[in-house]
């Protein structure tokens, strides 16, 4: 189909000529930012590439029921402080609890929910880059 | 007090007093000489460092792989300059020859920073020679470190990628953590975390499946047990592709490792063959494989890892 390989033509050129983002974050990281603002805190960070090397994907996505979404879970503290999500671990037992609300509410105010340096959010910053205009 | 020229003190005391001229001669011209004899960082390096830092032995930082520099020229020229000049780790004081001077140690090490990419440690050239050495030996390092050469940025290779000086950024620097936040100065840097981890080029430039495989991580495959191991299904799939490109080989082994079933069955692989439809711009937009593939698990822009299996040749012109 011609037109399906027209699109994956664009779509790859825009991958591969689209300018670096600025941000240089790490590769997975998930910054959710469901609550955070609104409630006067920064947005999370979660480092993926931290936990992977302490757990297998299974355990969170598969035991504790996080879905495979950047921001698709609405957590918030009630359920962390119950033991859900990551309060499966962060209750001072397997990793430090609650009250080290600044290691993990860390991210820049007003950053949007996104996985960083992921391949869909690279093509939603250069089209948003170029309907501002601000291309070199 | 500084002489003005060893010619002028022969003329002045010319008369009655050409034995002492002499000698000022003399230890001028030894003076003189002694400051042309300052090699070049080039020259100290390949009589010297060329033996083991080209090769890496010992884990020696070789000139031109930015990567092995990244973390020592952090630590500053001058930290650098007293590893070289007293010894450290594997690196015998003055590489093993105290017959090099200081001043060339130096030398060497700059030739070194600045063959592996960090430009900010290349001088502006000198007029002359004499002129040269006097210019770096009296401006202090951190000065002669902050001019940066008007080309060096300009029309270098690869603009608008980024170097590996910014790959794995520690936490107050990656663009995301708020640096003004106390939290994120507590944050571990992935660079630290990825040091002993095999590397790849792409993604976290960490290779993850080799990394378990070589033991070089054990993460947990229950919440609270050290022990419990996965259930890994051995078994490949191979999907047909239309086109030039190669049939995808999709590994059971390498996802269970990692994955629970449930993780991708049935909700996004329905688990019977043909039933599902994949291409590779719903994966570039973050379904199917680009679930993970392109958010945490290796990118689409390593297309060999999924694209391996050559179709042969002799099938298709009978088909």
């Amino acid at each position: 189909m011609p037109d399906r390989h027209i699109k994956l033509l664009i779509i790859f050129c825009v991958l591969c000529f689209s300018p670096p983002v600025t941000v240089n974050a790490e590769y997975g990281d998930v910054l959710i930012n469901n609550y955070s603002d609104a409630a006067g805190m920064r947005p999370v960070v979660f480092p993926h590439w931290f936990h992977r090397i302490r757990f297998r994907c299974k355990v969170c996505h598969a035991d504790l029921g996080f879905k495979m979404e950047a921001g698709g879970n609405q957590i918030n503290m009630l359920q962390i402080i119950d033991g859900e999500y990551c309060g499966a671990c962060h209750n001072g037992e397997v990793a430090w609890s609650v009250e080290s609300c600044d290691v993990c509410h860390s991210g820049k105010p007003g950053e949007p929910t996104q996985v960083h340096q992921s391949t869909s959010s690279k093509l939603t910053a250069t089209t948003g880059r170029k309907k501002a205009g601000n291309q070199e | 007090m500084k002489f003005t020229s060893p010619l002028q003190w022969k003329l002045i005391h010319a008369s009655g007093k050409t034995i002492i001229a002499g000698i000022i001669l003399l230890c001028s011209g030894f003076l003189a000489s002694f400051a042309e004899d300052i090699r070049s960082g080039k020259q100290v390096y390949d009589s010297s460092c060329a033996a083991c830092h080209t090769a890496g032995v010992l884990q020696a930082p070789k000139p031109g792989t930015q990567q092995d520099w990244v973390e020592r020229e952090e630590q500053g020229l001058e930290v650098l300059l007293s590893h070289a000049l007293k010894g450290f780790k594997n690196m015998p004081a003055k590489g093993g020859n105290p017959a090099i001077k200081d001043k060339e140690i130096e030398n060497a090490i700059v030739y070194m920073l600045v063959t592996s990419g960090f430009d900010q440690y290349a001088k502006q050239p000198a007029t002359s020679d004499a002129e040269k050495t006097t210019v770096a030996s009296t401006v202090p390092l951190k000065q002669a470190t902050a001019t940066k050469p008007v080309n060096s940025s300009v029309n270098k290779f690869n603009r608008l990628m980024q170097p590996p000086a910014e790959w794995n950024l520690a936490p107050d620097k990656d663009g995301i953590h708020d640096p003004e936040n106390a939290g994120t100065h507590l944050l571990q840097a992935p660079k630290q975390a990825f040091e002993t981890l095999t590397q790849s080029r792409t993604g976290n430039r960490v290779d993850w499946v080799k990394a378990l495989e070589n033991n070089e991580i054990s993460p947990r495959y229950e919440r609270l047990s050290d022990t419990a191991k996965p259930v890994v299904m051995d078994l490949n799939i191979v999907r047909e592709v239309k086109g030039s490109m190669p049939d995808v080989v999709y590994p059971h082994k390498q996802h269970t490792e990692w994955l629970d079933c449930s993780n991708c069955h049935p909700a996004i692989f329905i688990p019977q063959k043909g039933a599902n439809q994949i291409s590779m711009a719903s994966i570039l937009l973050g379904q199917k494989c680009g679930v993970c593939h392109g958010k945490v698990a290796f990118p689409v822009s390593e297309c060999r890892k999924c694209h391996s299996k050559q179709k042969d040749a002799t099938a298709e012109v009978k088909n």
